[in-house]
């Protein structure tokens, strides 16, 4: 098998440090760990989510229990750009994200009286996003399905959102497009573990999977996603 | 380490540290697992561009504003969940309610006949003029502050259509029906201190349940 058609330069980029492999310094904040790249479970040590999993998780879990909006506003601020990231990701565009994380805090102080500590109070909250965001993109495409129905002005369409720019805006597009095909465990096992930074341990928690369950996805969804951006690549080089 | 061709797998799915290096080592010589092991990293690189952040100072408020709303919902629900359960809106609560005043004024009557005879008008629970006075000053002005809280409270039950509001209405006038009752039995005996009792305790759920009308968020 020869090399996926991925651009090589980002390569360049990659720095082995004494945590593991990174894209940039290993000093800079959980933002830089997202661009680890393997092996990171034995290495890297703390992950974004466990690092920001202080000793005062369940303190912060008991204050929202208690319906103090100041926790709740911690919490926000400790995880919602992680959740709206992945919501992002599984969702397609920013405002739906928002909308989603807006959700799972209510959905969150709706059942916070069931919340037994079984789990962290963060991996209980991503469980919740997750869910939320199924949800959430069920009920879209039950509008769609019903405005189809109705003749739609072009211009309200939807349209694909364009993400930040980018190195390789085109890579990105096939990137995600392949990520979607996926199914929906690797989909997620995927966006948390390579996206997102999560560690087995954590996607294990958020699905109430095993580890190991976790591992086999993830190399089960690069393996796809493998084949799913090599695949025209390569039939454009035969064809030449 | 020695690492094979057939090793390459089980480490791209949980390989340790010491064992990537040694696959690392291997590919250079192995143009295969060269190939694999960069696309397997490419792969990760490209995923890691797809985390976003943005910023988005509106979404805090936003969902500040809604945890709050729903809290204020939740407590109203349980109220009316509360109200609910006691049927303020059935007949029986009613009933129940002019059965008590009942019981109570009679009871009143009761205790009040026997006093009578003692030929003390004093004695027991009935009150001396100038008491009676006194309670009567307070009383007036309770019933003017309970009326400034009705009339603040008024448009709230006026407009509202709420089952709550409803139920906080029909409560209002059940207890306007008995403070008239008690105020007609107290002019006929003013001196009853039963009857001035229950007048208050009249009055003071009147003032409670206005202040839950006030608190209770407009729908």
């Amino acid at each position: 098998m020869g090399a996926m058609g991925l651009a090589l330069p980002w390569e360049a980029r990659i720095t082995q440090g004494p945590g593991g492999l990174y894209l940039q310094a290993p000093n800079e904040n959980c933002s830089a760990q997202r661009g680890r790249v393997e092996p990171t479970e034995t290495t890297t040590g703390v992950s974004c989510v466990a690092a920001q999993l202080s000793p005062d998780d369940s303190a912060l879990a008991s204050a929202c229990q208690a319906g103090d909006l100041r926790a709740f506003e911690r919490l926000y601020h400790l995880h919602g750009s992680r959740m709206k990231s992945m919501a992002r990701n599984l969702l397609g565009t920013t405002s739906d994200a928002e909308d989603a994380v807006q959700d799972t805090f209510l959905k969150i102080q709706r059942s916070i009286a069931t919340f037994r500590g079984q789990s962290s109070f963060a991996t209980w909250s991503f469980r919740i996003l997750i869910n939320t965001c199924y949800d959430l993109r069920r009920s879209r495409m039950r509008k769609k399905e019903v405005s189809q129905d109705e003749p739609v002005a072009p211009e309200a369409a939807p349209r694909p959102e364009p993400r930040a720019p980018a190195a390789h805006p085109s890579l990105k597009l096939a990137l995600e497009r392949a990520v979607s095909q996926l199914t929906r465990h690797q989909r997620e096992v995927f966006l948390m573990y390579e996206v997102e930074g999560m560690r087995h341990a954590e996607i294990a928690a958020v699905l109430e999977i095993s580890e190991t369950a976790s591992k086999n996805t993830l190399f089960q969804a690069k393996k796809n996603l493998r084949q799913m951006l090599e695949a025209p690549r390569s039939s454009a080089a035969e064809a030449r | 380490m020695n690492i094979a061709c057939n090793d390459r797998e089980r480490i791209l799915v949980d390989g340790t540290a010491e064992e990537w290096a040694a696959l690392e080592a291997h590919a250079d010589d192995c143009a295969a697992c060269r190939d694999e092991v960069a696309a397997w990293r490419n792969l990760s690189v490209a995923a890691s561009e797809l985390h976003e952040q943005w910023d988005s100072p509106a979404l805090w408020p936003r969902i500040e504003r809604a945890l709050a709303g729903q809290s204020a919902s939740t407590r109203a629900l349980w109220l009316e969940r509360l109200l609910g359960s006691w049927n303020l809106t059935s007949l029986r609560w009613q009933t129940a309610a002019a059965a008590l005043l009942l019981i109570a004024i009679t009871g009143a009557a009761v205790w009040v006949v026997p006093h009578r005879n003692t030929g003390d008008p004093f004695a027991g629970s009935l009150l001396k003029d100038r008491t009676v006075r006194n309670v009567e000053k307070a009383e007036v002005a309770y019933e003017e502050a309970i009326d400034k809280l009705d009339a603040q409270a008024r448009p709230q039950l006026e407009n509202a259509s709420t089952p709550l509001m409803s139920s906080y209405r029909e409560k209002l006038q059940v207890l306007d029906s008995a403070i008239t009752d008690l105020k007609l039995q107290a002019g006929v005996n003013p001196a009853n201190g039963h009857l001035r009792r229950q007048l208050l305790a009249m009055y003071q759920e009147k003032q409670d349940t206005l202040e839950e009308v006030l608190e209770a968020k407009p729908q």
